[in-house]
């Protein structure tokens, strides 16, 4: 049975928010560059859009899912800053990386978003060409993608509206903060 | 001198493992990837230090930290998380935590938990 998607709610823009700035703050802090945001759009299919997702799934207030999404030559470059090390594949220290950055960036940002309660799960990384990430039924997920020196990457997030309707953020700002 | 790093993340154990390699001569690193692991290895050798993350399976940085206390009220035991939230940091604080490093964090901001805690521990 078909089911409506969801139009980007407040919610959804007042957790992507706080996302945009943990990422920024994470991969200036622990990367040392400075990403910034190339596009922003409805996700229309399940596949995700690189090659390494670490998804991280969110529940209590808002309900959804985060996904930090890497090729595989900026996931070898973030290993390679990181760790300084030189990392040629995308093997389980890559990922493990990429997972770890994923916590910090969802941790970071739950400090904005304290009014939510969040549960936070520990970061499930998925690797292959075409391989899906799924959202809750009926939620519009959306993919941003940010450019860097190691590389390209995408955040894409979808979560369900939950019962604060107190936020004050507007879907207006995801697109106007675009820097 | 014997360092016990936790943390259920290679990366994050490396990192900090690295610091510790260039604030402390001659230290020993002892990884744990769990709080069950590390309590294990916290008893089967004289630890002199504890950097530990707070979320993992099996046992959590918390209840780690709380086990530590109940065999040493004295070691240092330094929290190195993403709970960033001030009343987590306060219920780590009333479990007995010597200090608390948020991540992300900068090498410098290690450099100086690990001076102020392990170097002279």
């Amino acid at each position: 049975m078909a089911t409506a998607m969801q139009a980007p709610s407040e919610l959804t823009a007042a957790i992507v928010n706080p996302l945009l700035a943990a990422t920024k703050e994470v991969f200036e802090t622990m990367l040392g560059c400075t990403p910034t945001r190339d596009g922003f759009s409805p996700k229309n299919a399940t596949i995700a859009q690189h090659q390494l997702s670490a998804a991280i799934g969110l529940t209590g207030e808002a309900t959804g899912t985060f996904v930090l999404s890497l090729p595989e030559s900026t996931a070898i470059a973030f290993y390679n800053r990181l760790l300084g090390l030189r990392a040629t594949r995308l093997d389980a220290e890559v990922r493990d990386a990429v997972g770890e950055v994923a916590n910090m960036i969802i941790g970071r940002a739950k400090v904005e978003l304290t009014t939510l309660k969040l549960s936070i799960s520990s970061p499930n990384l998925v690797s292959g060409v075409g391989h899906q990430v799924h959202y809750p039924v009926g939620v519009q997920p959306f993919c941003l993608v940010f450019r860097s020196e190691i590389g390209d990457f995408t955040l894409e997030v979808g979560f369900a509206d939950g019962l604060n309707k107190t936020l004050a953020t507007s879907t207006r700002n995801i697109i106007s903060s675009r820097k | 001198m014997n360092i016990l790093v936790v943390d259920d993340s290679k990366t994050m154990r490396t990192i900090l493992g690295r610091g510790i390699d260039k604030c402390v001569d001659g230290a020993t690193i002892i990884e744990a990837g769990d709080g069950v692991e590390a309590l294990k290895l916290f008893e089967a050798n004289e630890i002199h230090a504890v950097l530990s993350n707070w979320n993992m399976p099996y046992m959590d940085g918390l209840a780690l930290l709380k086990a530590v206390r109940e065999r040493d009220e004295e070691i240092p035991f330094v929290m190195v998380s993403t709970e960033a939230e001030r009343h987590r940091i306060i219920t780590a604080i009333q479990a007995g935590v010597s200090d608390y490093l948020t991540k992300p964090f900068t090498p410098q901001a290690l450099d100086t938990k690990l001076k102020r805690w392990v170097a002279t521990s």
